[in-house]
This record gives structure tokens, sequence and C-alpha cells, in this order.
């Protein structure tokens, strides 16, 4: 996130220039102090972990006695390992769903709650708000429910209709992908949506003033005076949209296990089975040091594409 | 100019029948004897009313002690991590210092390392060095969150005016004394908004506990529900009862300071 900083420091530094703070002379520890604490944690629970993985991917452990040193061993065997070519497939699939569908409804529920003169605005943001301060269990509880094959809601509706039911929503592998989609929709999408509805309500009044002057129509104007405005709140909302449904698990991991066949099976999910289900320490390090460098790197490239903190700056 | 509002009430009622239904349908399903939970059609209220799923759960299960473990933990490391974020915060957006860009970035750029990937050096590291007691660990991965600081650095450069720190200093007061009683208390909104989302993050958090606890005595909430809803009969009932109680804090937390938290999240991603 270079960019993002960059351009951030340098607003703050601006405005502290601007208003004296900048012109203290002394040197002081003061900054330190009050940033140690968190740079405290961060190398206990963050640097030395990641190093910590690292080593730990080079070696086969077993969780007891000593790590044995494998070198690139656990690279090259998760290489052909079908089981994480799948899970990378998979959780691929669910950040486009997120990326390319959770997104953008949450930008059009955004630009609806927007409208003019609507009522209750806070009441319908909360509202879309909630399902994500639900426990997952939860989550993963009430889809169990509706997704079930014999009993579940979805096909009571479904037989009632049409006459048929019995879609097997969680045991069929293509269906069951969707049946996670559909709960990642379900869950995300008002958290997204009130980042979106931010944005919009940023958006300078005059700017549409000025549209509706050069006679610009609805679509127009969305694409010419809103997205435009809204560009930095979509890079963070795709930015974070793309690092959580990156690391997807509660969702599969208690709907369907991973399975059928392992059609939902995630990376963190095959980080975790791999660690506490079947001891291999070293091969679950070296399958989040892969993630890692996706994830990381990915973000990083898509701050500088979308310029995160340049709009600031 | 009332019949063009039509569509967008309609659209809003729907999304809002599918956002909450599922919740309502599972608050009604809670009060439901076993067998009126699948039931079709199905009832929105529950008819016979019971009290039994919950009953149950209180006599069958130590559910009040995951309740506890859940909540003090969320509770301590929301303290904590609130109170580290303020003093980053503060620290990034109000000084100028070596090396000030490259610690943000470096701060900032936690914020894409995936969760999964320090879970195991994580888990070895705490049991290792015999810290991982849940009391300790549980709240390990919550007390230093990237996303509070950048959060807490947005609110003070935009509300904390540089003219009362400068008088402030020119009285003499030392530099911790000037963010005890006069940062701390001009962000208590904001604060009140990382604690909600801290709250949340901890009291909801699954993997960690999954992969840290083996002590059914010190399940958290999440945990506990887990194993009733995975055993051999998927205890429906139970669970049910069970999550809605789990959820009542995270609401009623929720609703209280919703403004706050709602318009806490969105500041930082708004100014980019």
């Amino acid at each position: 996130m270079t960019t993002a900083v960059a351009g951030h420091a340098r607003t703050t530094d601006q405005r502290a220039d601007e208003t004296g703070t900048a012109r203290r002379p002394r040197r002081s520890w003061a900054p330190y102090l009050f940033i140690s604490p968190f740079y405290l944690l961060y190398v206990l629970f963050m640097l030395i972990p990641i190093a910590v993985s690292l080593w730990l991917s080079l070696t086969e452990w077993v969780g007891l006695g000593a790590p044995h040193w494998v070198g690139l061993r656990n690279y090259r065997n998760l290489f052909t390992d079908i089981s994480f070519h799948r899970a990378l497939g998979n959780t691929a699939v669910f950040v486009l769903v997120a990326v390319c569908v959770v997104v953008p409804l949450a930008l059009l529920i955004a630009q609806a709650l927007n409208a003019r003169g609507l009522r209750a605005r806070d009441l319908w943001r909360t509202a879309y708000f909630v399902p994500i301060v639900v426990s997952p269990i939860l989550v993963a509880l009430i889809f169990g429910l509706l997704f079930d094959r014999q009993f579940g809601l979805l096909n009571s509706i479904l037989r009632a209709l049409f006459g048929t039911g019995g879609v097997d929503w969680l045991g069929d592998p293509g269906l069951a992908k969707v049946s996670i989609a559909l709960v990642m929709l379900w869950r995300w999408t008002g958290y997204l949506t009130v980042f979106f509805l931010a944005g919009l309500q940023n958006v300078p009044k005059e700017l549409y003033e000025a549209a509706a002057l050069d006679g610009a129509g609805r679509l127009r104007t969305f694409t010419t005076v809103t997205l435009p405005a809204l560009k930095p709140v979509t890079a963070f909302v795709v930015v974070t949209s793309f690092i959580g449904a990156a690391q997807i698990f509660e969702e599969p991991y208690l709907l369907t296990g991973g399975g059928p066949a392992e059609s939902t099976l995630s990376v963190t999910m095959f980080i975790y089975r791999a660690a506490f289900q079947r001891q291999q320490f070293g091969y679950a390090a070296a399958a989040a040091v892969v993630l890692f460098v996706l994830v990381f790197g990915l973000s990083q490239l898509f701050n500088r594409l979308l310029g995160i903190g340049r709009a600031s700056a | 100019m009332m019949r063009t509002r039509i569509p967008l009430y309609g659209t809003l009622v729907l999304l809002l029948l599918a956002f909450l239904a599922p919740l309502l349908w599972a608050l009604s399903g809670s009060f439901k004897p076993r067998g009126d939970i699948f039931a079709y059609p199905p009832r929105l209220l529950p008819d016979p009313f019971t009290l039994d799923n919950y009953q149950r759960l209180f006599s069958g299960q130590p559910f009040w002690r995951w309740f506890l473990m859940s909540t003090v933990v969320a509770l301590v490391a929301t303290t904590v991590s609130v109170f580290v974020c303020a003093l980053a915060g503060y620290g990034f957006a109000k000084f100028r210092f070596a090396g000030k860009r490259l610690l943000f970035g470096v701060m900032f750029s936690s914020l894409s390392v995936p969760f999964a990937v320090i879970l195991v050096p994580l888990f070895v590291i705490l049991v290792k060095t015999g810290l991982g007691s849940p009391w300790f660990a549980l709240i390990v991965p919550w007390v230093a969150p990237a996303f509070g600081i950048f959060m807490m650095q947005q609110y003070i450069v935009q509300s904390v005016p540089d003219s009362v720190l400068e008088a402030a200093r020119i009285d003499g007061a030392s530099e911790f004394g000037i963010f005890r009683t006069i940062v701390l208390p001009l962000l208590r909104p904001s604060l009140g908004a990382l604690a909600v989302w801290q709250f949340l993050q901890s009291y909801n958090s699954f993997l960690w506990p999954l992969v840290l606890v083996s002590d059914s005595s010190q399940y958290t909430l999440p945990l506990g529900l887990q194993t009733l809803f995975v055993s051999e009969q998927r205890q429906y009932d139970l669970v049910l009862a069970g999550a809605v109680i789990a959820v009542v804090p995270a609401v009623a937390l929720f609703v209280v300071l919703r403004k706050q938290l709602l318009e806490g999240l969105s500041t930082g991603a708004v100014k980019g």
C-alpha cells in the first residue's frame, strides 16, 4: 500500500505545515512512544509469526519434536496437490463473486438509499448492516436450515410452487458454490453499502446541478459525476472485499465442510485442515505463504491501479 | 411525486425482508417445538410457543460459561485495542517524525495480511512458549488492528485542532497528559465506534478459538454452539436458542452505538 500511504502521509504533513504543528523544532521521543505499543504488538504477533511461517514452510513437522528441514519440498508438493489447486480455484471464485457481484450490488443499494427525500434513511442503512453484526454460527445455522435438502425452506417453497423440490443445495458441487456465494451476498452487501452511501453523500451537490444544467440523463450523470467521485470509496471497498473473500473460512467450514468433493474448500480451510486435522504444520505453513504472497501482492497491485490515497493528495 | 416513489420503497422493503427475514425466522424458531422448525408453510409466530429449547440449553449445556468466556475475552481485547489504536492514531495524526511515512506504510500494509497466514505460527508460538492459555491467547489477534489505527488517525486529523494542543504545550502539559486530558475526550464518539467494531470482531470470532481451545470448559460461545450444530443429530432447536441469546449483546451494542459505528467505519474509506 505504498501509494496509499505516500499520498496519505503527504496530506497530513501539509495540513501540519499549515497549522504549525510541524514547526515544533525540538526532536521529541513523544511520537515514537505513542506508536510503540502498536509496533511492539505488531512485531510480536505479526512479523514474528510471518517469519516463523516462512521457516516452518521449509520444514516437515507434525507438531511434536523438532521440525525436519526439507527445503522447498512443501512448495513442490503444493504445486502438484489437486486439493490445493481446487482450494485456490474455489477461493478465486468467491473473490470474484465478492468483487463482481457483491460490490456492484452494494453500490446500487447505496444509490437507492441516497435518493433525494428518502425517509428513514438511517433505519434502512442500519437494518441492511445487521447481517454483518451477527455471529457466523447463526448465519451458518440459518442458511443450513434454508438449504436443507429434505426440510429446507427453499426446497419447501420450490415444492409448493413447482411441485418439485429436493434440490441438493449443499450436496451438489456446483450448487454448493452458489449457496456459499448466496451467504456471502447476504452477509456482506449491507456492510459495503454503508461505505458507498457515505461516499455518495459526500459528492458535492453542485456537481449534480451542473450535470442537470448540461442536460445529462440519469445514466450519464452516474458515469460522469457519481462514479468518478466514488473512486476512492470504490477502491477501498474493492480491496477490502478482495482481502475478506480471499480468506473465507466460516461459511464453507460450517455449511459444507469444504465439500462435496472439495468444491467449496477454501485456501484458509486447506491451511486449517493441513495443520490441525492432519498435523502437517510445515505443509500448512507453505500454503499460508502462498496465500500471503497472492493476497499481499495483489492488494498492493490493486492499490496502485486504483490509486488509493491519491485522491486526497 | 408519490407514484414515482413506489418502486424505490418497494425495492427497499424487499431488501429489508431479504436481510432481516432469516434472522426473524431464527428468532421465532427458537420458541418453536423441534418439529415445527421445519414445518411448511413456515409460521412467522411460534404456535405453540415454548421456552423448552432455552430450558434444555441452560440445563444440558454450560451455556453461561461459554457466554462469560466470550464476553470477558471480547471486553479485554476491546479495551486494549482501542487504547493502542488511539495512541498510535494520535502519534500518526499530530506529529512529524523521521520514518513516519515508512512506519505508517508498514502499519497500513498489515491490513493485507490474511489471518490464515499467521494462524499456524501464532498457534505454535503461543503453545510452545506456554502462553497458550485461552485467557491470554484468545485476545492476542485483536489487540493491534491496523484498521483501528487508520480510523483513529483519520478522525484525529479532522477533529482535533492543533491550536488546542499548542496551547496545552505552552502551558507546560506533558505529551501524554495532553493525550489523556484533551485528545481522548475529543475522541469519544470514534472510540465508541471502534470499540463496538472490535468487540464484534472478537466476540464473533470463530477460526482462532476453534484452533486454540480444546478444553470444552473454556469454549467461547461460537465454539460451544458449533459442537451442538455438528453433533450427530444436528440440534437445531438448541442452537437456535443459543444463537439468539448470543446475538443479543452484539445487536444491542450495535443498535445503541450504530450512528457512530456506521459513520466511523466509513470515515477512512471516504477520504481515501
